[in-house]
């Protein structure tokens, strides 16, 4: 029975309020808790909950998602019955407000007819969790209901379970109808559908802006938060490097921060995230900051709250300061030079 | 199969007893390295990274987790249509099964496995050994001078020749005389167990050798001499660089300690050449607010609330407040509790120390402790 799910993922989304982090790829893809991307939260619950089948649909700027994904071997996914399969939109898609756009589907209506799975779990890309999602069927097939929409705090975290012929109904009646996914379904109180709902209880954050993508990460370095997410059982997957162990010298001190692999560390750390192979000079120092994968931070250099996408090179003597709720962000593969801030 | 000009043989079949309770289960060559690693993992990624993308891995004792490491070696990006990594056990031949005698006895009875390749050259390794080496440019030494056999040697210091086998050599690098753990070396050039042969050379001296009663099948005390005796072409590839066999706790706890040494030339930081590894997945190391980490080296899914020293700790160890370890291997997935204190000391895989216990070595040798089970278990009780 626990095979008989199919993964839909929608990585469509674009948030406009991430669009420093999301110029060069797709919310899906954006880095988060060191190693890590967006989706391989959801991929990697699909999963741990034992569907072997998952449909990714992907819209904007998917380079660095496919180049993430590969054949889906790191997620187990590269078989030769069932497996990942990867849907990109047709740029004239019109866009629609909800996760698990109809028309995205129709045009692939050969992965829904064709796979064996009787349900299908519909997801959004931009949660933090770790959920098993083999209870959300259970229940789905004790109720009788049509739609399970699992709900976190009492608000939908657009996620939706519906059995597989009745998803290939709604598509097929959708011009009819005039629902474009799976949330004008659920929110129309006309629909003649059962729509149930299933609290989940843990950690569960989208991330729709800077200041969520950052609130979320600081979260992940709170040991109660991080124990939800990281279980030894159900592990986040993700595509590994062979980056080696990081090396700390004499001259840094950590405090609460998790690192990645790959990293030289000379200069003091403090409530941080550092992704791998970044390099932080002598006398420097960080706090509150999101470092992602290769960056090169010099040597005295002082920065506060700041997320530096990929691969930014920060010259020696730098100092950048953000807020709280307004993180300095800077964007990918850019230099940031002592006088520039000063 | 597609004929290859240098299919590899990798020995890795060793005991490894001087490692006492390192290797009570598992071969040496799959020994933990370096935080990441396992000693496999060098020669291996020296094989990836030369090109040489057909190799043997000759497997025997405790093979279990060896063989299971290696797979179909998609690690070190081996897994190949036509050839890629094979791991060749001792196998039955009518009725009983061969156990490999020596080294030369395990290429021997792996004759079937090199013809199917029909190479030209067959270079043999040991996967014991902690170095990074482009055996492209020792095929292209080999196939210039036009010997029949070429023996990778490295400079030693003059007190540790007698350690090695040590080859005589004249000016032209020929090998004309051949000394196992000579009392009284003539040369400091020892042998680092790495051979190129001209595959028709080597057939021939296997035959052989297999037919002598009083061999003892080994490539450094048979085959070699035996060579030399038949008059064969015999070159040493001289190879500067960071070599180490680390075949002791010593020199296993050293080879670690070299890694955090900025002077030593041990670079696996590389990314003209890296070190390739079976990549677990864990979340990032967590350094939490009790923690001081200096002059180290920590994996992924580590969680630190203590003070680590000049120390190698490897993935999933988790280390608790109050503890210092100083000089110290810490092997996967090792718990240390809190209030602990460790001290130039190896501690292995998957132990739990527990609350207050002082590991550090005797005062009057101060060889190296490898931590063991027993040692917990008489703290405890």
């Amino acid at each position: 029975m626990i095979r008989s799910m199919l993964g839909i993922i929608d990585a469509t989304t674009h948030m406009e309020d991430l669009e420093e982090l999301t110029a060069h790829r797709t919310l899906a893809a954006l880095p988060i808790g060191g190693r890590y991307r967006l989706i391989d939260f959801v991929l990697s619950n699909m999963v741990n909950s034992g569907i072997g089948s998952v449909a990714i649909f992907p819209k904007y700027q998917y380079r660095s998602l496919m180049d993430h994904l590969g054949s889906g071997k790191n997620w187990d996914l590269d078989r030769k019955r069932d497996g990942l399969f990867f849907f990109p939109a047709s740029m004239d898609d019109a866009n629609t407000s909800g996760i698990g756009s109809f028309n995205h589907f129709s045009a692939n209506m050969d992965y829904f007819q064709r796979s064996k799975q009787e349900y299908a779990l519909v997801a959004n890309c931009f949660t933090v969790f770790n959920m098993n999602f083999t209870p959300v069927l259970e229940r789905h097939l004790d109720s009788g209901c049509d739609i399970t929409e699992i709900t976190n705090n009492g608000s939908s975290l657009e996620i939706y379970l519906i059995k597989k012929s009745k998803l290939i109904e709604l598509i097929h009646s959708r011009d009819d109808k005039g629902y474009t996914c799976m949330k004008d379904v659920v929110i129309d109180i006309n629909n003649q559908l059962k729509i149930c709902e299933y609290e989940y209880n843990g950690y569960a954050e989208k991330i729709n802006s800077i200041s969520s993508y950052y609130h979320v990460s600081k979260d992940i370095l709170k040991p109660k938060v991080w124990n939800q997410l990281f279980i030894k059982e159900r592990p986040i997957f993700t595509k590994v490097k062979d980056e080696p162990p990081t090396r700390y010298t004499s001259t840094g001190e950590v405090k609460n921060s998790m690192i990645a692999n790959g990293c030289v560390i000379e200069g003091d750390i403090t409530n941080s995230i550092i992704s791998r192979a970044v390099k932080v000079g002598k006398g420097s120092s960080l706090k509150n900051c999101i470092i992602m994968q290769k960056c090169t931070i010099g040597e005295n250099c002082h920065l506060d709250s700041v997320i530096l996408d990929k691969d930014v090179t920060v010259e020696s003597g730098t100092v950048m300061t953000g807020t709280a709720t307004s993180p300095f962000v800077v964007r990918k593969g850019t230099v940031q030079g002592a006088l520039m801030n000063s | 199969m597609g004929k290859k000009r240098c299919v590899a043989m990798l020995l890795a079949g060793g005991k490894g007893s001087r490692l006492y309770s390192l290797t009570k289960s598992l071969a040496k060559p799959a020994i933990p390295f370096g935080g990441k690693y396992r000693i496999i993992d060098f020669t291996l990624s020296n094989c990836s990274n030369s090109g040489i993308e057909t190799v043997g891995v000759l497997t025997q004792y405790q093979p279990l987790v060896l063989n299971s490491y290696i797979g179909i070696g998609s690690a070190w990006d081996l897994d190949r249509v036509n050839g890629g990594v094979t791991v060749l056990p001792p196998y039955s031949e009518s009725s009983e099964v061969k156990w490999y005698t020596g080294t030369a006895s395990a290429i021997f009875q792996n004759q079937n496995y090199l013809s199917q390749y029909d190479p030209e050259y067959v270079l043999i390794l040991s996967g014991d050994h902690i170095y990074k080496m482009n055996y492209e440019e020792m095929l292209e030494y080999h196939i210039s001078k036009q010997a029949d056999a070429s023996i990778s040697v490295i400079q030693v210091g003059w007190e540790d020749a007698s350690r090695f086998g040590i080859m005589n050599t004249n000016k032209d690098m020929d090998i004309i005389e051949f000394e196992e753990k000579p009392k009284h070396p003539k040369n400091n050039l020892a042998s680092m167990g790495i051979y190129i042969f001209k595959w028709k050379v080597l057939k021939e001296l296997l035959e052989e050798d297999n037919l002598n009663k009083n061999s003892s099948h080994d490539f450094g005390k048979d085959i070699i001499p035996l060579l030399i005796e038949k008059q064969k072409k015999v070159v040493a590839y001289p190879f500067k660089g960071y070599w180490k066999d680390v075949g002791t706790v010593q020199s296993l706890w050293e080879a670690n300690m070299d890694l955090l040494d900025e002077t030593s030339n041990l670079n696996i930081s590389d990314y003209n050449w890296r070190i390739y590894t079976v990549n677990p997945n864990h979340p990032p190391q967590y350094i939490s607010n009790d923690a001081l980490v200096k002059e180290s080296m920590v994996n992924e899914g580590c969680i630190i609330s203590g003070n680590l020293e000049k120390s190698i700790v490897f993935q999933g160890v988790t280390v608790g407040k109050g503890t210092i370890i100083r000089s110290s291997v810490i092997m996967p997935d090792a718990k240390i509790g809190n209030n602990v204190y460790i001290e130039k000391a190896i501690v292995p895989s998957d132990i739990t120390i527990p609350d207050g216990m002082v590991i550090k070595p005797n005062k009057d040798v101060d060889e190296v402790v490898l931590v063991t089970e027993e040692m917990v278990n008489e703290m405890i009780s």
